[in-house]
């Protein structure tokens, strides 16, 4: 994974760059033999599968043992096998490292399987590949994987796209070819590609051979290419290709009888197999901690061990010469040749040393190796639940939760910060068309709306605005000659021109009426031309060279001479149209600040200053604006851009940085037309969710590339942003206004501060920033100061930022507290982000698959980020908080036990627990109730938990997993294992007691008591709970005795006998109660005398049970509204 | 969704669930029954362990020669003494037959990780299996390499004092029949497994064993195969089905044969009844009366400490943010 990260940015920056010679990929269409002369190019066989049958072993191993835990398994095991140190039998010590290894190898391989299945599937679909050679023009059908960079293929309708091709021709006159690029990016609209005007005439087979094409390299970059084309014969010529010309794998041709193409990027080097990384790897807090507390256990087996040692050599040395004779020792050999050498004795210090590695070897399991095989399937359980909700399904989309990343589920119980983004998700991000301002004159008065009148259009799009004002509509159709008209006119024109959507003519049921789908990659503009479409300035057909407008009912042809695309630099776009009265025309559409900075105020200041006053009123209303604006164009300085334009289009070294100078050159001195007022509108329930974040003491940070205005109007519509609340705004154009802002609120801050620590009630603060601001404080290190701000503010509201600023605001929380961040966005500039952030989640609505594909968990609404982190997030945390604890708990003290049985084994390691019971116990013996615990059990219903946010709090306070826990169980632990060992000691000291039979005992004590104390702290005992952990222990009672039953281990029988005497029950029964005792009582004092919020939560839901019980009905009414 | 409603009622995880709370009714319950369960117990506990008689003589130190006190290293090495011994015991109470002879071993390690795993169960059970001596080291096979029947350290330290008892004149049998658990004798050690080789090597660990009787009916040593749990252990030597009575005189013949003065270990015969409890054992008794005393003492604690301080439960009012309402 993080060698594909690496990657990553590697090709990212190099599609940045611009094409240089030396880098360029040749291809020779129609010549793959030529083009893959060199063997460089990969071929279109994709292998999604990691292992083949040779491999699989090896390499499997290979990647497990990258696991710390695995490697410290697999040294014990081969420490155990050297004949000085062997405490188990090679069956016991190699058990559980095989057994894991094998049913991770297992899991592996199937999916493995499967992955290999896909590819053969995948490599076999047939593809028509033009045949070289035969010269005739045949499309000869060829397998996926037999494709090659070079080739020219052709694809029907409805096909997929079998390798990155550069378009040649299409059934389309136009060379514009539709593609669905949902198995790309998700984005369900139909995306427009262009073949070139010069490549769309010749046929294919003349085209063989006599062009070539230079490309960039392979990179991740689905929306660049930057190549050029040169053909052979004639004049040489450079023909440049862009995005636009390129159709890439995995995508669908769509509404074109056929197209062909020349493959460029073939299987692993398409864009589509390079973005095919997997969802990043984060560790969860819980996790991070835990291997704290692994620490402390690794010194406390370094200590047991040490003691050991130490005592065995201080025993050695005290009979040092008794031994010699010692029936138990018998140091000396007799048998072998030289008669007097010992026998397995290398000294005092050896044997130290030995003894020190066989007390590793056999308190191994105080490092809980299964708990990470727990926690695995742990989450697995959780993620299936969170997956299932029905709370957390959205049907408006039909869209479960996802669980991308399967380590972080318990971080969802901690979150203190929630960053979210503003456009698709907390708005629904289907935009709608509200007012206008056209030549200073605002059109938003409700009263003037009229509904869409369909009496005689033609043309329908398919989703209209459903009014328009009365007003507007008169002077279109009346008003045409008046100054106003006209511009009302070029502002509907410019809003249908202005633009890169594609109208689809869909058949409708009326055979007179044609439906219009405007497909295009921004909801913004599919708005603004619809309600272009609304006023009769219908956009009907788009080539690459013109597009046909319906102007009030007369269809229209306007050249497309240019396009300059939309850019984050310059916030605009531009075309320069020629018009049928063949005058020339820049039609400019952008964000306001760019916007006013290109447009000659000094033409006519009173609109300017009208339209302002207007763009100011929209925003405050939650409106997205947009400022119009165009110029007419004179012959000569058409031609001097068009000389440029194509200079720069042409160019192969920074060619991007040419247009958009070229762009800036013409984009100047514009006349302003009006703007526009998108509406966004809030999805449902994101004010309460707002509230119950807030309640739940999650701060919730908006960052938004929308300006200051909306962004505040949306803050308060959404509860973000209340009345009482003291607003503090850092909008600055320098760096020394921004400082002396930033210090000025820090003053205010510190104020405040003061103020409320007299009285009571609080002023809550709002900071509200933009972007500039960000860059001037992030260049300039005042990030402290920033900080210190905006962790005094309630509300944090960051307009106007740039998808990599809102990374480096997440950072700057991160950096500066322990604060669990958590990051909510549903496009592409919310990816950096999500991926910056603790918790990541994408919204799977209408902007695409990428924010999804970076997420950690995706969801459909905004709002169940309420559920998830309120109710999934508290029990996940709480579950896996208690969970590691008593794995911790669990293991220390079998060790314990262990431990003080060796003290009395002349210190030697033996163990009168039999070795196949203690390989066991953690597997078998105690695995399943924890596990089972862990997913089922909940502290609190999910009714509790919504109705008091404040519950949260245990979570962020990390109540659940701590140091001062672990010690208290450690203790309880260490006070278990002496009840556990020393009750049965003591009753069969100077009797004949065997090992074995003790053994069993002490086996059946501990794994009894340890259950008890899981038992104990159950809160919901369900039919599955209580076949876990009572059925485990008579699982660990049918194992002891099928262990008992085999006639060549020592301890044969042992069980039976000694289950026979009243002596085993009554020890059982006392290890159990003075084990437990100090538990019950520091329960019984904590949740009576102490208790927490969510013990007297549990409590109120205990009464309102009983409560539910004589009204059922009642009940199932609010839990169908939760 | 919906659809098999306790399907659906288990992912949304609503299976119906019973939540105990640790109500101080509970509490004071749990803690007074516990009691009342204890201390009866432990008390019937204390009166069997009472009753049982048992008479310990050690004796190790006792049949050394006066004149070999300074090196019984040397006395116990040397063949040509006589390790004979006798000993006279005083019964203390009256004992009810069966009684049961014991020797114990002090600080005798049979737990030492060198010994327990000196021993091969295959080779126990199977005749055709006699060179199956892995882990038998280092009483694995003779000097010319022969196999050992039965191998091992554990084997090879047979204990082999030997006692007999009489009273005055009355020779008081002892029954070494059925000492050793029936399961070993008809599956560990064979009925067709004779001891061969066995003792044979230049150090001699303890006894020797008829090589004309097989495994299966050597009760010493399957006995003595069964290996204590603790460094202090009593291993049964056989039974006397007479009743003892106070003050009686025992005299004990006994051969001296074990060696425990290597390693500071002792020798003592054991004489006792036993009960359902099994023997002379009052811890668990003190431990039952003590554990159900302290119960009922926590039960009265939490009693008191619940009116001290009564909470109601569930109350809202508890809740950290009603408590502290200016708190966040």
């Amino acid at each position: 994974m993080a060698e594909d990260h690496h990657g990553s940015s590697r090709h990212m920056s190099a599609s940045q760059k611009e094409l240089g010679d030396e880098d360029a990929r040749v291809v020779r269409v129609g010549d793959a033999e030529r083009t893959n002369e060199r063997l460089e190019f990969a071929g279109n066989a994709v292998r999604t599968a990691k292992y083949s049958p040779l491999t699989f072993l090896p390499r499997n191993l290979f990647e497990q043992f990258h696991r710390l835990a695995y490697v410290y398994f697999l040294v014990i095991a081969v420490l155990n096998q050297l004949p000085q140190l062997a405490v188990f039998g090679r069956g016991a010590s190699v058990m559980p490292l095989a057994f894991v290894l094998i049913v991770t190898a297992v899991k592996d391989a199937y999916e493995d399987w499967r992955r290999h299945r896909s590819d053969r599937a995948e490599n076999s679909r047939l593809a028509a590949v033009l045949s070289p050679g035969a010269g005739g023009g045949e499309f000869a059908p060829t397998e996926w994987n037999r494709v090659r960079v070079g080739d020219v293929v052709r694809v029907a309708s409805d096909e997929s796209l079998p390798a990155d091709m550069v378009l040649l021709a299409t059934s389309d006159p136009t060379g514009v070819a539709y593609v669905q690029t949902l198995n790309l990016d998700g984005e369900s609209n139909l995306k427009t590609r262009y073949a070139k005007q010069e490549t769309l005439t010749t046929p294919p087979e003349q085209l063989a051979g006599a062009a070539v094409i230079r490309c960039e390299r392979p990179n991740r970059n689905i929306y660049g290419f930057t190549a050029n084309l040169e053909l052979e014969g004639g004049e040489s010529r450079r023909i440049p290709l862009g995005p636009s010309n390129i159709v890439l794998r995995g995508c669908e041709l769509k509404n074109t009888a056929w197209a062909v193409g020349v493959v460029v990027y073939a299987g692993r080097e398409t864009k589509a197999m390079l973005n095919n990384a997997g969802a990043p790897s984060k560790r969860s807090r819980l996790e991070t901690q835990m291997n704290r507390e692994t620490l402390f256990l690794s010194a406390i087996l370094v200590a047991l061990c040490s003691v050991v040692a130490a005592l065995s050599g201080v025993w050695l040395r005290n009979h040092e010469h008794d031994l010699e004779l010692a029936q138990f020792f018998h140091k000396k050999d007799y048998v072998s040749d030289d008669g007097n050498g010992n026998y397995n004795y290398y000294g005092i210090a050896a044997q130290i040393v030995f003894a020190f590695l066989m007390a590793v070897i056999v308190f191994q399991i105080m490092i809980p190796i299964s708990l990470y095989i727990s926690m695995e399937l742990v989450r697995l359980g959780q993620a299936y639940f969170m997956i299932r909700d029905t709370n957390l399904y959205d049907a408006s989309s039909d869209t479960r939760f996802q669980c991308r990343s399967l380590n972080i589920n318990e971080d969802l119980g901690q979150v203190r910060c929630v960053f979210s983004d503003k456009t698709g998700t907390l708005t629904q991000n289907k935009m709608e068309f509200r007012c206008a301002s056209i030549e200073g004159v605002d059109y938003s008065d409700i009263a003037r709306q009229q509904p869409v009148g369909e009496g005689d259009r033609i043309w329908v799009p398919k989703k209209m605005p459903v009014s328009v004002d009365r007003e507007i509509v008169e002077l279109l159709r009346n008003g045409g000659e008046t100054e106003q008209g006209r511009h009302a006119r070029e502002f509907f024109l410019a809003l249908a021109t202005c633009n890169t959507i594609v109208p689809l003519i869909l058949d409708g049921p009326d055979p007179k009426r044609k439906i219009i789908d405007y497909q295009g990659e921004s909801p913004d503009e599919q708005a603004l031309v619809s309600a272009a479409a609304a006023y009769g300035f219908v956009l009907v057909e788009r080539t690459s060279g013109h597009i046909v407008i319906d102007v009030l009912g007369e269809k229209q042809r306007f050249d497309v001479l240019g396009l300059h695309e939309f850019d984050s630099d310059r916030k605009r776009m531009s075309v320069i149209i020629g018009c049928p009265d063949k005058t020339v025309k820049l039609f400019v559409k952008g964000a306001d600040n760019s916007m006013f900075g290109v447009i000659d105020k000094t033409m006519n200041p009173d609109v300017v200053r009208a339209t302002e006053k207007h763009l100011h009123a929209y925003s405050s209303l939650g409106l997205r604006t947009l400022v119009i604006g165009m110029r007419e164009l004179s012959q000569e300085e058409f031609q001097e851009w068009q000389m440029a334009y194509e200079k720069a289009s042409t160019a192969l070294l920074g060619r991007g940085g040419l247009l958009r100078g070229v762009a800036a050159n013409i984009e100047r001195n514009l006349r302003l037309l009006g703007a526009s007022g998108i509406e966004d509108k809030l999805q449902d329930g994101v004010p309460e969710a707002i509230e119950k974040l807030r309640q739940a003491g999650i701060k919730v940070w908006v960052l938004t590339g929308d300006k200051q205005e909306t962004a505040i109007s949306i803050g308060f519509s959404c509860k973000l942003l209340t009345r009482e609340m003291t607003q503090i705004v850092i909008n600055s154009n320098s760096r020394d206004s921004c400082r002396k802002s930033l210090d000025d609120a820090i003053s205010m801050v510190n104020k405040l501060r003061s103020l409320s620590t007299d009285s009571q009630a609080r002023v809550p603060l709002a900071l509200v920033i933009d972007g500039n601001s960000l860059v001037y404080i992030f260049d300039t290190d005042h990030e402290d100061k920033l900080f210190e701000v905006a962790i005094a503010c309630d509300v944090v509201l960051c307009c106007r930022v740039a998808p990599l600023q809102k990374a480096g605001i997440v950072d700057l929380i991160k950096k500066r507290t322990s604060d669990m961040t958590l990051a909510i966005g549903d496009g592409a500039n919310d990816v950096s982000m999500i991926q910056m952030a603790d918790v990541g989640i994408g919204i799977s609505g209408q902007e695409g698959r990428q924010a999804v594909m970076a997420s950690d968990f995706a969801m459909g609404q905004f709002r169940f980020l309420v559920p998830l982190l309120l109710v999934h997030g508290h029990w996940n945390y709480q579950r896996m908080g208690y969970m590691i604890l008593y794995n911790f708990y669990r293991n220390a003290t079998f060790v314990f036990v262990l431990f003080w049985y060796v003290l009395h084994t002349g210190f030697t390691l033996t163990t009168a627990i039999t070795e196949w019971s203690s390989v066991l116990y953690s597997v078998i013996y105690t695995a399943v109730p924890t596990i089972v615990v862990a997913i089922l059990d909940k502290d609190l219903g999910r009714r509790t938990l919504l109705k008091y946010p404040q519950l949260y709090g245990a979570g962020q306070r990390e109540e659940s997993y701590n140091l001062r826990l672990f010690i208290f169980f450690m203790i309880d632990s260490i006070w278990q294992s002496l009840a556990v060992f020393f009750i049965p000691y003591l009753a069969y000291r100077k009797s004949t007691i065997d090992s074995a039979s003790l053994g069993d005992l002490w086996t059946l004590a501990v794994v009894i008591l340890v259950n008890i104390h899981l038992a104990m702290d159950v809160i919901r005992w369900n039919w599955i709970t209580h076949a876990a952990i009572w059925g485990s222990i008579v699982a660990t009672l049918i194992c002891v005795m099928v262990i008992d039953s085999i006639p060549i281990l020592p301890g044969f029988w042992a069980i039976y006998k000694v289950m026979g005497t009243g002596l085993f029950w009554a020890l059982l029964l006392a290890v159990i109660v003075v084990g437990m005792v100090p538990h019950f009582v520091a329960k019984a004092i904590r949740e009576h005398f102490l208790p927490n919020d969510i013990q007297i939560a549990r409590e109120m839901e205990k009464s309102q049970d009983s409560h539910d019980v004589t009204h059922p009905e009642v009940q199932m009414n609010t839990m169908a509204r939760a | 969704m919906g659809g098999d409603e306790s399907y659906s009622k288990f992912t949304q995880q609503e299976l119906p669930a019973c939540k105990p709370i640790l109500t101080p009714k509970w509490v004071v319950s749990v803690f007074f029954l516990v009691g009342i369960i204890f201390v009866p117990v432990g008390v019937v506990s204390l009166l069997a362990a009472r009753d049982v008689v048992e008479i310990v003589d050690r004796y190790d130190d006792a049949c050394v020669p006066a004149n070999m006190t300074d090196n019984k290293l040397a006395y116990i090495q040397n063949p040509n003494i006589s390790k004979d011994c006798t000993r006279t015991l005083t019964i203390t109470e009256d004992m009810k037959q069966p009684i049961f002879v014991y020797y114990q071993l002090d600080n005798f390690y049979q737990n030492h990780r060198r010994y327990v795993k000196s021993r091969n169960d295959g080779q126990l059970r199977d005749a055709a299996k006699a060179n199956q001596t892995s882990a038998c080291e280092p009483e694995k096979t003779t000097a010319d390499g022969k196999p050992i029947v039965p191998c091992g350290l554990i084997a090879w330290s047979l204990f082999n004092d030997t006692y007999s008892f009489t009273r005055g004149n009355e020779n008081l049998t002892v029954d070494k029949k059925d000492i050793s658990w029936k399961s070993d004798r008809e599956h560990k050690f064979g009925k067709n497994v004779y001891p061969s080789n066995f003792q044979n090597g230049l150090l001699k660990g303890g006894g020797t064993l008829d090589p004309a009787i097989p495994l299966s009916e050597q009760e010493d040593l399957i006995v003595w195969m069964r290996t204590a749990a603790l460094p202090t252990f009593r291993k049964l030597y056989g039974r006397i089905y007479v009743d003892l009575k106070k003050n009686d005189t025992i005299t004990v013949r006994l051969s001296n044969n074990y060696n425990t003065y290597n390693f500071g270990g002792k020798k003592k015969l054991v004489l006792s009844t036993a009960t359902w409890l099994g023997g002379k054992n009052d811890f668990l008794g003190f431990a039952y009366v003590i554990v159900g005393g302290l119960c009922f003492f926590l039960a009265f604690a939490f009693t008191l400490l619940y009116f001290i301080k009564p909470r109601k439960l569930g109350d809202h009012n508890y809740l950290s943010w009603n408590r502290h309402p200016a708190g966040r």
